[in-house]
């Protein structure tokens, strides 16, 4: 015998929305989705780019449509947000629950603004039935923006030291406008990173092996001696940790 | 613990520390574990309270302790988790 045939079209794999890019889902705080700047059909975040999103918070209000039913979240960062989820007419009960206010719940939805008004369209919201997952959440919303951030900060240095320094070959390209520093690669690299270090013991070893999780502990270790010999940075508090001669 | 008035009721936090929470209004119904309070800070160090809500524990406990910590942690990096 076979399976049960799937709904819809042969193809049956089909998401309801296509999207260009590929999207993480990013956890936020009202406030910082009340804050995000637009440039046309992008949002961002400090420069993140943010498009899915997670908040919870308490439904302070609900309000049921004949297509919709619009809520206010509140999470306590900022007031209320609009929270818009569109409902399936077609379906009987089930999905068409409307959510009590006094409840926490975590909505997972689109960031939206129409005449400068932010809001959001769910696909999901579910009532919490754990609150420590109100704990977990703010701790994600720290730890995303930061490593996102980071990521990026990284991704916008790396491919300069790829043009400047030549891969894997010292002395780089000639002449032309692109500064010549003699460095290769994995050496920006490790450079870039201790000369943005903000702490005052400077940059670990250990910390560069974090950031730079595909290059090998001897090689950050070659690229740190080279960069020492040269002059570029200095050992601090004991070999392990090293800060840039030219800080900002 | 509730005053026999029923305006006032005494939370230990997460560091077991003791706020006083006043009510406008009496309260009409038992309330027992963790509650969230939303209020204005009075010159007596009590909160005036504006609205509450029990945390649900029917499933789970909820760890105030672990909560407090996370809060700490969040004062410290206004950047990622700003306040309106």
């Amino acid at each position: 015998g076979g399976g049960r045939p799937l709904p819809g079209g042969a193809d049956g794999a089909a998401l309801p929305l296509q999207r260009a890019r590929s999207q993480n889902i990013v956890p936020c705080t009202v406030s910082q989705l009340l804050a995000a700047e637009q440039v046309d059909e992008t949002f961002r975040i400090r420069d993140v780019e943010i498009s899915q999103v997670t908040i919870m918070g308490i439904i302070r209000h609900a309000e049921k449509a004949p297509t919709n039913i619009l809520y206010k979240v509140d999470d306590m960062t900022a007031a209320p947000m609009d929270v818009r989820q569109w409902v399936d007419t077609d379906e009987a009960g089930g999905e068409n629950i409307v959510v009590p206010p006094g409840t926490y719940v975590k909505v997972a939805g689109h960031l939206r603004s129409f005449q400068n008004k932010k809001s959001l369209v769910a696909f999901k919201i579910m009532p919490l039935e754990n609150m420590n997952e109100f704990t977990t959440h703010i701790l994600e919303i720290v730890n995303a923006h930061m490593i996102l951030r980071k990521n990026l900060m990284a991704a916008s240095r790396a491919p300069q030291s790829f043009t400047s320094g030549g891969i894997g070959d010292m002395g780089g390209y000639g002449g032309g406008s692109l500064p010549v520093n003699g460095l290769t690669a994995h050496q920006s690299q490790v450079l870039n990173l201790i000369k943005n270090c903000p702490v005052p013991e400077g940059m670990s070893l250990q910390e560069l092996k974090l950031q730079l999780h595909n290059v090998s502990m001897s090689t950050i270790k070659q690229a740190v001696e080279f960069l020492s010999s040269e002059g570029h940075i200095y050992s601090t508090v004991d070999d392990d940790h090293y800060k840039s001669t030219d800080a900002e | 613990q509730i005053h026999p008035t029923g305006k006032l009721f005494v939370l230990s936090d997460g560091e077991g520390k003791h706020a006083t929470v006043e009510l406008s209004e009496p309260l009409d119904e038992e309330i027992s574990g963790v509650l969230e309070v939303v209020g204005r800070v009075t010159n007596q160090a009590t909160i005036m309270c504006v609205s509450y809500v029990q945390f649900r524990e029917d499933k789970t406990p909820f760890d105030l302790e672990l909560y407090n910590e996370a809060l700490k942690i969040i004062h410290e990096f206004p950047e990622y988790f700003p306040f309106g």
